[in-house]
């Protein structure tokens, strides 16, 4: 009883904790601050696994996305300047076919789940050994087994480190394509202010 | 007070009803952000929802199974690889055009 009732309390708290969280980072203009949001949503996501019983997936949370994710997002916004360059406010038009077509989309989504009669096993308890059943299935063969996908994303890590390596390095690499072509341009301006080399900015298409 | 507290203790429809609350916000944010890092942060939030749901599925049909666990594991390897491919053609983009405005992003229209 007590159990159910502070249970009850901590979904509904961290329920609408995690809402206006989420509503502030896709609302803030200041990027920094929606970052930030966006950490607070993500950790309490993490709490609501752990409601869940899914303390593994809670630990993975926090240091995938809390760690790793978040910081990354937060490099990008002062390597790009976003936080100087406050954004645009988006149009009034755009912020009403926005609005409209997430609002019907939850409409149709909560009317569906309410409607489908899903198989639910009440009183059941999870055994407790989650993180041991994880791991023998992701090393599993077989039908119930996830060793192929498992293998597979190792495989898109790779490609991701490599991919995000080539597209967003600094200098142009001789005769290689699929570059962007660094920023080959800032560097004519910083030399020519220099008064030394005659690089045109056109050179990095040569 | 705490027997009203627990007959209102969440089942399923409940969760699913959090999952889909915050994929719609994900959804308005994709929809509306004009910053390309903006877009990327409502995606995450959207992924997130993703991911949750699929717990939320296997605590509550199927406790003794841990699908959901790896699949919600994978979805959050997806999220990471996404972000860090994301990111390198923001700031790529940021050093040819100097913003990371999508509006002004149309190199690729004939």
């Amino acid at each position: 009883m007590i159990a159910d009732a502070v249970y009850t309390v901590m979904f509904y708290g961290f329920s609408a904790a995690v809402v206006i969280l989420a509503l502030a980072a896709v609302n803030m203009r200041q990027l920094l601050r929606a970052a930030l949001a966006l950490m607070g949503m993500l950790a309490l996501s993490a709490a609501l696994y752990i409601m869940l019983r899914a303390e593994f997936l809670a630990g993975v949370q926090i240091l995938v996305y809390v760690g790793g994710i978040v910081v990354l997002i937060v490099f990008a916004i002062m390597l790009t300047r976003s936080s100087e360059l406050l954004e645009d406010l988006p149009r009034t038009s755009t912020r009403w076919y926005g609005g409209v077509a997430s609002i019907l989309f939850m409409l149709v989504a909560c009317g569906a789940l309410c409607m489908t009669p899903f198989p639910v096993q009440s009183n059941a308890e999870p055994a407790g050994d989650e993180i041991r059943k994880i791991g023998l299935a992701l090393l599993e063969q077989g039908s119930s087994g996830y060793l192929l996908p498992f293998e597979l994303i190792s495989l898109l890590l790779l490609v991701a480190v490599i991919g995000g390596t080539v597209i967003a390095r600094k200098t142009r690499p001789r005769n290689q394509p699929f570059t962007t072509g660094g920023d080959l341009h800032g560097e004519a301006i910083v030399q020519a202010a220099r008064g030394q080399g005659d690089v045109t900015p056109g050179d990095r298409h040569s | 007070m705490t027997e009203m507290l627990a007959r209102f203790a969440p089942g399923l429809q409940e969760w699913l009803v959090l999952c889909a609350v915050l994929y719609a916000i994900g959804l308005y944010g994709l929809l509306t952000r004009r910053n390309a890092i903006a877009l990327l942060m409502a995606a995450e939030i959207m992924l997130n929802a993703a991911a949750l749901n699929f717990v939320v599925l296997n605590r509550f049909t199927s406790p003794q199974l841990v699908d959901g666990h790896v699949m919600a594991l994978f979805v959050v390897v997806l999220a990471a690889a996404e972000i860090v491919v994301g990111m390198a053609i923001v700031v790529a983009l940021y050093r040819i055009r100097n913003t990371v405005d999508i509006s002004h992003m149309n190199y690729m229209k004939g």
